[in-house]
This record gives C-alpha cells, structure tokens and sequence, in this order.
C-alpha cells in the first residue's frame, strides 16, 4: 500500500460535510413541499 | 432516497481507493492523485454549462421563466465546479511546476471560462425586469457555451502547454490508463455525476417554492 491517509482524512471530512448539507437541505424542501 | 445511499458508497469508494492506490502516474508522484477529482470537476462544469445552453433554448421556446431560472442554477453550479477545477489544478501546478498559476494556455483558457460565465451572472444582476433579464441571459448562456468546447478542448491542444496532455488519452485517441486508474477515475466521474444532478434538483425545486411564494405574494 502507497497511500496518502493524510490526504484521505482530509477529502473524507470535506465529502461527509457535503453530504450531510445535502441531506439537510433536501429534508428541508422536502418539509416546505408537504406544507405548501 | 436509496440512490443517495448509493450515492455515499460511490464516492467514498473513489475517495479510498484515490489515495490508497499507487498514484496514477509515478514519474509525477502523489500529486498525480487530484487527477481524479480533476477530471470529473472538469467534465461537471462542461455538462453543467451545456445543460444551461440546453434550458436557455428552452426558455427561448417557452418563455417560461422557471425554464431561466434552471438555466441560471446549473450554469451556477457549472463555475462552482470550474472554481474547484482550477483550485485543483492550481495545487497540481505548484507541486509540479513550482507556483500556482503559470499563465500556461490550459490556465488562460479556464480563466477566459471563469470570466464568461461570471459575466453571465454580472448580467443578470444588472437588469431589472423579469423577462429581459430572462431573454438577455438565455441568448448570452448560448453564445458562452460556444466558447466551452473551444476553450476547453481546441485552444489548449493548439499551442505548446505543461499540462498533462495523455493522461486519458494519446495523441491516436488511445486510453493509456491502467486497469486501476480507470476504474477509479471511472468511480469518481460516477459519483460526481449523480452529485451534479443531485445539485441541480434540489435548486430547481427551492426555485419552484420561491416562485410560488412570490406569486402568493
């Protein structure tokens, strides 16, 4: 193995944190749809 | 909601196996790696401002002004995602030919894409009235698309550059890759894809609540 798990550590917080704002923000338009 | 699972599983993958594998190419090193999120960022903002030439021409057929306002969310998405192309490549750069920015003619070219489209938004923010904004921007978002493909694929390819020009492929449009490499980068094209429209269907759908909140008002 040859890896850069500095690297890894760093695109895996910056991936998560993309993907949990995404998941919020869809949960929330998806609350604001039914209520409309 | 299952696709966003897999969504995860996608990109996490590419991710792991981007600096867990050998790196791409071993005469460049470690900094080979941002070859796979290069890339995909680089293909993202292309389909990304195309879409946006796409939903212009629609707005022009249509003159429905949700149809525009699709037009502005993707080409919107389209620069964050060139942004991210040149950081990258900006951080390749200063690894491999020692500063960040070299006026090399990809660095020019992405440059040129970065100000026609951020004029794009320029334009729309100096007209007022719903509807010329809407026929101004639709008629300027073609006209910008025009210029991708020779900026991102002709320009580069006729003068003398630094950037890695057979990464992909030769000059006989043969994949050079590894087995490997491909399937990662393979992954990664994959997963920024889905992202992408991901993107652009939540923001079509804040835009269509705005549009209903607007006309209640």
């Amino acid at each position: 193995m040859d890896g850069n798990y500095v690297a890894l550590s760093v695109a895996m917080v910056v991936w998560i944190g993309v993907f949990i704002f995404l998941m919020r923000l869809d949960g929330r338009v998806k609350k604001l749809e039914r209520n409309q | 909601m299952w696709w966003k699972a897999l969504l995860f599983i996608i990109m996490t993958a590419a991710i792991v196996a981007a600096f867990v594998t050998e790196a791409p190419q071993q005469q460049i090193g470690e900094a080979s790696r941002i070859f796979y999120f290069h890339i995909p960022q680089a293909w993202i903002s292309v389909l990304a401002f195309a879409m946006s030439m796409i939903y212009s021409i629609g707005y022009l057929r249509k003159r429905d002004i949700l149809t525009d306002g699709r037009a502005a969310d993707t080409a919107a998405i389209g620069l964050l995602v060139c942004i991210l192309a040149a950081a990258t490549g900006s951080i390749f750069a200063k690894v491999t030919w020692g500063s960040f920015w070299n006026w090399d003619p990809r660095e020019s070219s992405i440059f040129l894409l970065l100000l026609i489209y951020g004029a794009y938004f320029a334009l729309r923010g100096a007209v007022q009235d719903e509807n010329r904004r809407a026929t101004l921007s639709a008629v300027y978002s073609i006209f910008a698309f025009l210029t991708v493909p020779f900026l991102v694929f002709v320009l580069p390819r006729m003068v003398p550059s630094l950037h890695p020009s057979d990464s992909v492929v030769d000059e006989n449009m043969k994949f050079v890759m590894g087995a490997e490499v491909w399937r990662i980068l393979l992954t990664s094209l994959v997963g920024f894809s889905v992202l992408y429209l991901w993107m652009f269907n939540i923001s079509g759908r804040i835009r269509k609540l705005s549009r209903a909140r607007f006309e209640e008002i």
